[in-house]
């Protein structure tokens, strides 16, 4: 536990809701997880779909590793956020 | 659970998906409809087609269906396999005498001179607030009529499976989506629609059933987002002891009476669930096909949990008052064992 405590401190790549995608303010809405929480990823992955209004954007993986997902399914996030990470 | 090869799909990805992996080995396959080449479909289930074959093999229409339709029949029967989709169910009206007098009977009229290999894909369902005339299902309409297959995915696997299925058939077949299984944030999602899904092509056998729960006390058998509550509502009864099997029935045209027979042969008892019209429809065809067979298996009178025999309402309190759910599949079994 605590080694993985350490891991998640040092280690982890957070994946985060990009400021770039769309210009506005407005935030997102996470439609669909494409993969499970603690499923291993590869870097570059599709792993996510966020919406905003009626425009639908991909999130792939940071890194490779074993996923975290922080805000579930149908979590209403700003720009910026952080929607899990990566270990 | 640790799933190094996990490759969760929406709905709209699977469809997606299949309909590029034929294009790039059948060069008689071809796309058009409404807002599906540069869009990639109002459902997403066309997304990405656009960029790798660009305009010609996959093409936006006018907002004429009966245009359209009718010409991917012409096309079909002059040797290719053209993918059409009809935005809303709820539209065909204005294009129905392409779909079940020319794309339907084509092969009969000709002593099968003819064939009529294309797919006509089409979203139903509601559960949104889009009214009477966006949310219907009519999958009895569509199945009622001779000459065409007729299927229904709950998920993202049989998706991709029935859609590579529905373009190899020398039949025409009517390809059903639900909206809430798409996998669009707008349209309420229906996370269990979201599954594994192999990248490689393959089929699903259209025309047969899948046993999706097991169970002894119960059959409930649905399509499409119907499924989705029939297994909510069998968690829910486990927790009271009851053990539901839950029938998905995949494809209406050919319909699997054998695996529902089997099924009602062993729990007894049978719920049905149809978000389509409750009157002339399929949860009555799925009851004649066991009471027609064999009446001595039935412990109860089967029970319906479909929608009621009104126009569709906006006003969202109402819409959901009509709609099927987990909650009425439980009462219609209680008042089986009441009766």
């Amino acid at each position: 536990m605590r080694l993985r405590e350490i891991q998640d401190r040092f280690m982890a790549t957070n994946i985060i809701i990009p400021t770039d995608l769309w210009e506005e303010d407005e935030e997102a809405v996470i439609t669909t997880w494409l993969v499970s929480d603690g499923a291993s990823v590869e870097e570059g992955a599709l792993i996510a779909e966020i919406m905003t209004a009626k425009v639908q954007y991909e999130i792939n993986a940071p890194a490779s590793g074993i996923i975290s997902i922080k805000e579930a399914a149908d979590a209403v996030v700003p720009k910026g956020a952080v929607i899990g990470a990566i270990s | 659970m640790t799933a190094t090869n996990e490759r969760k799909l929406t709905i709209a990805r699977a469809m997606a998906e299949a309909v590029a992996q034929e294009m790039r080995i059948d060069p008689s396959v071809f796309v058009m409809g409404e807002d599906i080449a540069a869009l990639g479909g109002v459902y997403g289930n066309t997304r990405g087609i656009f960029d790798e074959f660009v305009s010609v093999r996959i093409r936006d229409t006018p907002i004429s269906e009966t245009a359209f339709i009718g010409a991917a029949v012409g096309a079909a029967q002059d040797g290719m396999r053209p993918v059409v989709e009809l935005m809303f169910v709820d539209f065909f009206g204005v294009c129905f005498d392409a779909i079940y007098n020319l794309m339907a009977k084509n092969t009969y009229f000709s002593g099968g001179s003819f064939k009529v290999p294309m797919v006509l894909m089409t979203s139903t369902g509601g559960g949104y607030s889009d009214a009477g005339q966006h949310s219907q299902c009519l999958y009895g309409t569509f199945a009622h009529l001779p000459g065409m297959k007729v299927v229904c995915p709950s998920n993202a696997y049989d998706a991709k499976g029935l859609m590579t299925a529905a373009m190899r058939d020398d039949s025409p077949v009517v390809y059903m989506y639900h909206k809430s299984l798409q996998g669009m944030g707008w349209l309420a999602t229906e996370p269990g629609a979201t599954v594994h899904t192999p990248e490689e092509s393959y089929m699903l056998e259209i025309g047969k059933a899948k046993v999706v729960r097991e169970g002894s006390d119960v059959t409930i058998v649905s399509l499409g987002m119907g499924v989705h509550h029939a297994l909510k509502a069998a968690a829910q009864m486990e927790a009271d002891g009851v053990s539901a099997e839950v029938v998905d029935l995949v494809s209406l045209v050919p319909l699997d009476r054998d695996t529902i027979r089997a099924s009602v042969a062993k729990t007894g008892r049978r719920i049905v669930v149809d978000e389509d019209y409750m009157s002339y429809g399929v949860s009555g065809e799925v009851i004649a096909s066991v009471t027609e067979h064999d009446i001595s298996v039935l412990k109860a009178a089967p029970k319906r949990v479909a929608y009621p025999d009104v126009p569709i309402p906006y006003a969202r309190v109402m819409e959901q008052f009509c709609l099927p759910n987990p909650d009425k599949i439980i009462a219609a079994y209680q008042g089986m064992n009441a009766a």
